[in-house]
């Protein structure tokens, strides 16, 4: 029995060292309609997907489900009907102690993404990750237990609250994962970043808003160029360049012109510049005609190498990424492949890797990938937002500049 | 000095095979992470159906070569004697009939008999790539192949599935005792279920002993392809693996974004109103099937029974309109053609393609009648690497 005394002195709590046969699991969600992250995630732990030429059903029981905001097209009703072994809960505390008291279940789902949230005045999303994750701890201090927790996409909007959910599950020594599928999912080609590269430079281009799919063009990057000589150093600062500042920054070269080509080579959703032709290369002045206020976040690691996200909405809209690497002419390249609903899918199938790689945290206690990968994107995510908050200026990111972490040998992208 | 391409096209208009195609020889496209410029140069174009929308003089104009009345002048420039390097020839959309099995008759064979023609009153021949399978009929097919031989010309045909993506990257290792193969496809007949076809045999002619041609055919629908599947004719467990690599199952998903295991719960057959099975047996006992199951998925998917490496499954990679990036992977196998000399995979792989896709439909023709198909005792050896992109 942990005491109060050691919980508040920062002993760790027990994560049992086995994890039981069949993990029990909770799903804390902010909504769960279709197409949300929630549906997503938490419908491949109801009903299984296809894995490996199967269809998989994790070996895990999801024992309950918490819905924040349950609004009229919310599928969590009819999923608690089909599947009578989930029971719906009225608060987060009750959904991971099942009405016991105790914390009751082996590992949780922390999916705080879409739903009815303020923005505050620099236009972030109050998405309630970490007031979540606070109810979660809680619970594990009160029952001298923890789990693993899973939290999707990047940790709290607000910095201190995301190095504190990194801290706590420290501090608690549990299990923590985190972060986007696109690390994770398809590539074409299928190819990995060499182990212990000499990255020069590296970029994704991508699409999607500040505060959203930042963060995936974020995580594109640095599950690339965390496998670098050295392991990951940090990062220093943060330039993000908006509209015509995107322009004038392309014109001088702060990111290369050859690497973003490279990347939009990957492209399989290059906006034509021409009507007639259905996949030519935009000039320039075609690019400024596609192109809806362009973004830019160009980084600088602590060890030098230069990174940026390119968010090239109205030409792409898929996640493409190059890197300049020693001992290679051409820019190694590719693309994190996204089957994205509605238009060409049913099914967001990239969250199935995703899922996979969840599911093996719960069922062995060891993240697959470290939660500092996506501790460090999601303070580049809000340095990004600072940064066009503060009129498009370089912002320094002391408390990012020592994030320094060694990527697993082998990535855990979808390759089988 | 650029090789020199003639254009010979039922049409050229957005979207068809011959703009997608072509406009790559004339603006390049992507490849390998980089903005391909292939060293060719497009001099000739025929053009058989101006519909609405034709681009041909557009591109003519713009891209400075011509457009010629016939194909005899288009492979001469207009000149007395064959004046181009290479042939991309295109018999895909346009308005052509129907004959009584449903096949459209495009007139590939037509178009190349004309090239075959030029090329042996010149005494000179050059690379002819044909898109798609060669003609509609196997001794048409054949024959074109044949000329090829006779000649020593290289020859490529096909359909981009087989060089396209694959999720996820597999090869099937060369000389593998494949034990059973069965293909997934959706659309019509008979432009899509070639596609499936030809992804199948890329991947089956690897097997140990290579292809060894085709036996037997049956075509079969409705309800007898559910039956045939309880009868063990094909197998459940494969198609259950190639769907497991679908991203596009209909029904439950398409309601609520559910995934889906389509076999097990037994939804298939509600959402499949029209099954068809292609029941494909091989001269060395192999069983190949092509399930077209419109309703349940909209991608082309793939599983085998692979000795020592279980059930092999993947899905071949269509990628989004308009970009159809797969066709730049086909491009890049025609251009290594052009540029070589040398076909980069046989071109009996669509040979006996073709020939099996026209028994199949004769099989439906006869009300689903098995049929025997000596005349597809095609044999040939599959290249090392099976050149899908990769890359």
């Amino acid at each position: 029995m942990i005491t109060r005394r050691q919980v508040i002195a920062g002993a760790p709590l027990l994560v049992s060292a086995a994890p039981p046969q069949r993990p029990k699991i909770a799903a804390i969600c902010t909504t769960y309609f279709q197409y949300s992250h929630s549906q997503h995630i938490v419908d491949r732990f109801l009903i299984g997907y296809g894995w490996n030429g199967e269809h998989h059903k994790p070996p895990m029981d999801l024992v309950s489900l918490w819905v924040d905001q349950v609004g009229e097209k919310d599928l969590s009703p009819s999923r608690l009907k089909e599947f009578p072994s989930t029971k719906g809960y009225p608060s987060i505390a009750e959904a991971l102690t099942l009405g016991t008291g105790k914390l009751a279940v082996d590992g949780v789902l922390l999916i705080g993404e879409h739903g009815r949230y303020p923005r505050n005045e620099k236009g972030q999303r109050k998405y309630p990750r970490y007031e979540f994750f606070k109810e979660i701890v809680k619970v594990f201090e009160s029952s001298g237990r923890a789990a693993p927790v899973f939290n999707d996409k990047h940790l709290s909007w607000h910095w201190p609250w995301a190095l504190e959910m990194y801290e706590t599950s420290r501090r608690l020594k549990f299990p923590f994962m985190a972060g986007s599928s696109l690390p994770v999912t398809w590539r074409t080609p299928s190819v990995e970043m060499p182990d212990g590269a000499r990255v020069r430079e590296a970029l994704c281009v991508g699409y999607g808003g500040v505060d959203s799919y930042d963060f995936h063009a974020l995580e594109t990057v640095q599950c690339m160029v965390e496998r670098r000589k050295g392991g990951e150093a940090g990062v220093e600062w943060l330039h993000a360049y908006r509209g015509e500042n995107f322009w004038k920054a392309m014109a001088e070269g702060v990111w290369s012109k050859d690497l973003m080509e490279a990347a939009l080579c990957r492209s399989h959703t290059l906006k034509p510049s021409r009507e007639g032709f259905n996949n030519d290369f935009p000039t320039l002045d075609s690019m400024r005609r596609l192109m809806k206020d362009p973004v830019a976040y160009v980084y600088q690691h602590s060890d030098g190498l230069k990174a940026a996200i390119l968010l090239m909405n109205g030409l792409v809209q898929d996640f493409n990424f190059a890197a300049r690497i020693d001992g290679r002419r051409e820019p190694f390249s590719t693309q994190m492949y996204l089957p994205m609903p509605p238009a060409r899918t049913t099914l967001a199938n990239f969250f199935t890797p995703l899922v996979n790689n969840v599911e093996q945290m719960f069922l062995t206690g060891n993240p697959t990938y470290p939660v500092e990968r996506t501790l460090l994107t999601t303070g580049l995510t809000a340095a990004g937002v600072d940064s066009l908050h503060e009129g498009q200026k370089r912002v320094e990111t002391p408390h990012l500049a020592k994030i320094a972490y060694a990527a697993p040998k082998q990535s855990t992208f979808w390759r089988t | 000095m650029p090789k020199r391409v003639a254009i010979l096209t039922t049409i050229y208009r957005y979207l068809s095979h011959a703009q997608h195609m072509g406009d790559r020889l004339l603006i390049g496209y992507p490849l390998h992470g980089r903005w391909h410029k292939p060293d060719l140069q497009v001099v000739s174009l025929y053009v058989d159906q101006k519909p609405k929308g034709d681009q041909s003089e557009e591109r003519a104009r713009e891209f400075g070569f011509k457009v010629y009345p016939t194909i005899a002048a288009a492979l001469r420039q207009g000149g007395e004697k064959l004046a181009v390097d290479a042939v991309l020839l295109i018999g895909e959309h346009g308005e052509y009939p129907k004959n009584e099995l449903g096949q459209v008759l495009y007139p590939r064979y037509e178009f190349f008999k004309q090239c075959v023609d030029v090329f042996e009153k010149d005494g000179r021949s050059v690379p002819v790539y044909n898109d798609k399978h060669l003609s509609y009929r196997f001794e048409k097919a054949k024959w074109m192949v044949d000329q090829s031989r006779r000649m020593g010309f290289p020859m490529l045909a096909g359909s981009s599935l087989p060089v396209t993506w694959r999720l996820p990257d597999v090869e099937i290792p060369l000389n593998s005792e494949i034990e059973e193969a069965l293909m997934v496809g959706v659309g019509g007949s008979d432009p899509m279920d070639y596609h499936a076809l030809e992804a199948m045999q890329s991947m089956v002619e690897r097997r140990k002993g290579g292809e060894t041609g085709v036996k037997s055919v049956q075509l079969i629908d409705g309800e007898a392809v559910w039956k045939a599947g309880e009868d063990g004719r094909w197998s459940k467990r494969l198609l259950t693996a190639a769907l497991s690599r679908s991203d596009s199952p209909q029904g439950l998903s398409l309601t609520d974004g559910r995934p889906q295991d389509l076999v097990g719960s037994g939804e298939l057959r509600k959402l499949v109103k029209a099954p068809a099975a292609y029941l494909i047996e091989r001269n060395d006992g192999l069983r190949t099937t092509l399930l077209m199951l419109n309703g349940a998925v909209r991608d082309y998917t793939f599983a085998a029974r692979v000795k020592g490496q279980g059930i092999v499954s993947t899905q071949f990679f269509l990628s989004p309109v308009p970009n159809v990036t797969y066709s730049a992977c086909l491009v890049s196998k025609i251009e290594e053609m052009y540029v070589t000399g040398k076909a980069p995979y046989p071109v009996e792989r669509t040979l006996i393609v073709s020939g099996a896709l026209e028994s199949c439909l004769q099989s439906r023709h006869k009300g689903g009648e098995k049929l025997e198909t000596p005349h597809l005792a095609v044999r040939y050896r599959a290249p090392k690497l099976s050149q899908h992109m990769r890359g």
